[in-house]
């Protein structure tokens, strides 16, 4: 009777006991320790710093560190959020983000499905092509697009306006030559005005930043799309065409609700990055023209290298860390990243 | 030896399958047009195939654009690129003129060596915490294994921008230490970037490892450390070798962080080729800069894509394609 008790009151301290030697599994702990603080030092201790000096008044980079820069509570956050340059660049990192992804998914679909098409030949091939982008650097990426939106006169893109232009003007000169009663000129709505400067313009330059990251991101959708695509059952199609269901039909009661887990999935992962993007107002014009285009990153980042406004720029860059946290939020509750972790 | 051997036949086969495309089109070409003759395919049929094939060759040939626009640019030097017929310019005029002044008279070699130095460090630290980091997620049983791939997943699919947000702290910090500019430093740094992605790619191949092979040495009388030596290291070579690919390109494709740490004599490549649109000339030199681009870029790219059946599997993670 007494060695039950003694059997039950240890048993009741190891439940008790939550640090139990043989549970914390000492070797696998320090084998992947190493990683895990090397990654933490350079991740998390950063971010706390960042979270200290977005309550202080530093200025430049040397007031950082030795007590030159004081407490200064909620001031950073407060002229944050009433600062109109702020609001600015939220707004427009979200119409970046909107639009981009509205692109992404229905240019990923589009591309998707003609490469697993049936009269499509080669589409192993045309496959292995499409993806070419994700092989390539993104600086270099970046600045190739750079070099396409370039504003000169022969630039890639105003070369190709060019050619825009003279097809239009032909058109309509065939077309005056018909109606020889009228004297027809192409009116000038039809017709770009050359050459465009495609960075100096807030909205052109807002196109440009669109074009190159839906071309980043695009060879990620239709990797994801594909295979999804792939795994739609042919018995469905072929049940809805014996029930008479047309093309159209077919697409948005077949296809789309058997490929809609995986879009939204990779949408999630793909708008947190177009949130976070950086590269590309950087180095097309460094979110201009008066910092019209900053988006968030950028923005902070410019506050604190180049104006220094360190406590400002952390201010900055907490709330925008804030957002990524509801992304990666959004991501454990959409998405089924759990499921590799615990096979 | 052997192993070299086994690839160089594997990467040959391939080579061959992927150069003889044209006598499989002719091939096929032939039985269409048998098909036709005897009646057993309708001519409109063997054209809607046609339409549709032409209509995605036309799309490949859009999306694709940009690379060929700096394949051409960098083989136009001094052929007018930028002029009335500069984007298809006449196959004749190509020429390596831009090659060689990336090669001999540009900071490319310079840079390269910073780059290499990088490199090898970011190489070298991580691995040396991947494998065994791996190595514990795939095989031990210890505490906070759950939250700490939790937090490695969750990283590498939204947080990349994580170190841009807090690159304005490190800057500082590095700034009062005295640590910017420093390429060790810079090695490090990408190291601790590189660390979750592989660490979870490493770990999903070594989960595919039977366990019997394990048991089956530790009753042959191995001890933990043999069974890792012997068992666990040689049959996960391939997935380190995948691995050893992408921190290799963590510290060469890496741009913002070099840009804001480094001064003009440690630029690595990508810094030195942002550096030839943003010289401060008033005429990007695009020739040179897209023979500059090609030969960063293009090297990785095959390397990218001989691991590409990797990439997709490793895309495949994370119940994506659900």
């Amino acid at each position: 009777m007494s060695s039950s008790l003694i059997r039950r009151a240890s048993d009741h301290g190891q439940r008790r006991l939550p640090f139990d030697v043989q549970n914390v599994g000492l070797a696998g702990l320090l084998l992947v320790a190493p990683g895990v603080v090397l990654f933490l030092s350079f991740m998390l201790f950063p971010i706390a710093f960042l979270v200290y000096l977005s309550f202080t008044d530093a200025t430049h980079a040397g007031t950082v560190i030795g007590g030159e820069a004081s407490v200064v509570g909620f001031d950073n956050y407060v002229s944050l959020f009433t600062d109109p340059q702020f609001w600015r660049s939220f707004g427009i990192t979200w119409l970046f983000l909107a639009i981009s992804l509205a692109i992404k998914v229905v240019l990923g679909i589009g591309i998707a499905m003609v490469l697993t098409h049936a009269r499509v030949v080669g589409k192993r091939y045309m496959r292995a092509l499409v993806i070419v982008p994700m092989g390539f650097p993104a600086i270099f990426v970046i600045t190739v697009w750079d070099g396409m939106f370039s504003g000169a006169r022969y630039g890639p893109l105003n070369q190709l306006v060019a050619t825009y232009n003279s097809v239009v003007s032909g058109l309509v000169g065939a077309l005056d030559s018909l109606l020889f009663f009228v004297a027809l000129s192409a009116p000038d709505i039809l017709l770009a005005d050359i050459p465009i400067s495609w960075l100096s313009g807030r909205w052109s330059a807002f196109f440009a930043y669109i074009t190159t990251e839906v071309w980043l991101a695009y060879p990620f959708m239709v990797i994801i799309i594909v295979s999804a695509l792939q795994d739609v059952p042919m018995d469905l199609h072929d049940a809805a065409k014996v029930d008479g269901a047309g093309y159209v039909h077919r697409f948005f009661h077949v296809t789309l609700p058997s490929i809609k887990r995986p879009v939204l999935f990779a949408s999630i992962l793909t708008a947190a990055t177009s949130f976070q993007q950086f590269l590309i107002p950087f180095i097309f014009n460094r979110g201009g023209p008066s910092r019209q285009n900053e988006l968030l990153i950028l923005y902070g980042y410019r506050e604190a290298i180049d104006l220094n406004e360190y406590a400002f720029a952390s201010a900055i860059m907490v709330t925008a860390i804030a957002f990524i946290g509801m992304f990666m939020w959004l991501a454990v509750k959409k998405g089924k990243l759990a499921e590799g972790i615990d096979s | 030896m052997s192993l070299l051997n086994r690839y160089t036949s594997s990467v040959g086969r391939w080579t061959v399958r992927k150069l003889t495309w044209p006598r499989r089109v002719a091939e096929s070409a032939r039985t269409t047009v048998e098909q036709v003759r005897t009646g057993r395919r309708s001519v409109t049929d063997v054209a809607k195939t046609g339409l549709g094939t032409a209509g995605a060759f036309a799309m490949m040939l859009i999306l694709l654009f940009p690379v060929y626009w700096v394949f051409a640019a960098s083989l136009s030097q001094g052929a007018g690129l930028m002029s009335t017929d500069g984007i298809f310019a006449d196959p004749t005029t190509y020429n390596l003129d831009a090659y060689r002044w990336v090669l001999f008279e540009s900071n490319f070699a310079h840079a390269l060596g910073n780059s290499i130095i990088v490199v090898s460090i970011t190489v070298a630290v991580s691995m040396s915490v991947i494998i065994p980091g791996a190595y514990a997620l795939s095989r031990r049983k210890f505490l906070g294994r759950r939250g700490i791939l939790y937090g490695y997943v969750l990283f590498t699919q939204v947080g990349a921008g994580l170190s841009i947000a807090t690159l304005i702290a490190l800057y500082a910090l590095f700034v009062n230490f005295g640590l910017d500019n420093n390429l060790l430093v810079l090695g490090v740094f990408y190291a601790a970037g590189a660390i979750p992605f592989n660490t979870w790619l490493l770990k999903t191949f070594m989960d595919n490892i039977p366990v019997s092979y394990e048991e089956a040495a530790v009753i042959d009388g191995a001890s933990q450390l043999q069974v890792i030596r012997e068992v666990i290291l040689p049959l996960s070579k391939p997935g380190i070798a995948v691995v050893l690919v992408f921190t290799f390109l963590a510290g060469w494709n890496e741009f913002i962080i070099a840009q804001t740490l480094l001064q003009s004599h440690n630029y690595t490549l990508s810094v030195e080729l942002y550096s030839l649109i943003a010289g401060g000339s008033y005429e990007t030199p695009w020739t040179e800069f897209s023979a500059f681009a090609i030969l960063f870029a293009l090297p990785v790219a095959v390397i990218y894509f001989l691991a590409q059946s990797y990439v997709e599997s490793g895309l495949s993670f994370g119940g994506m394609e659900g």
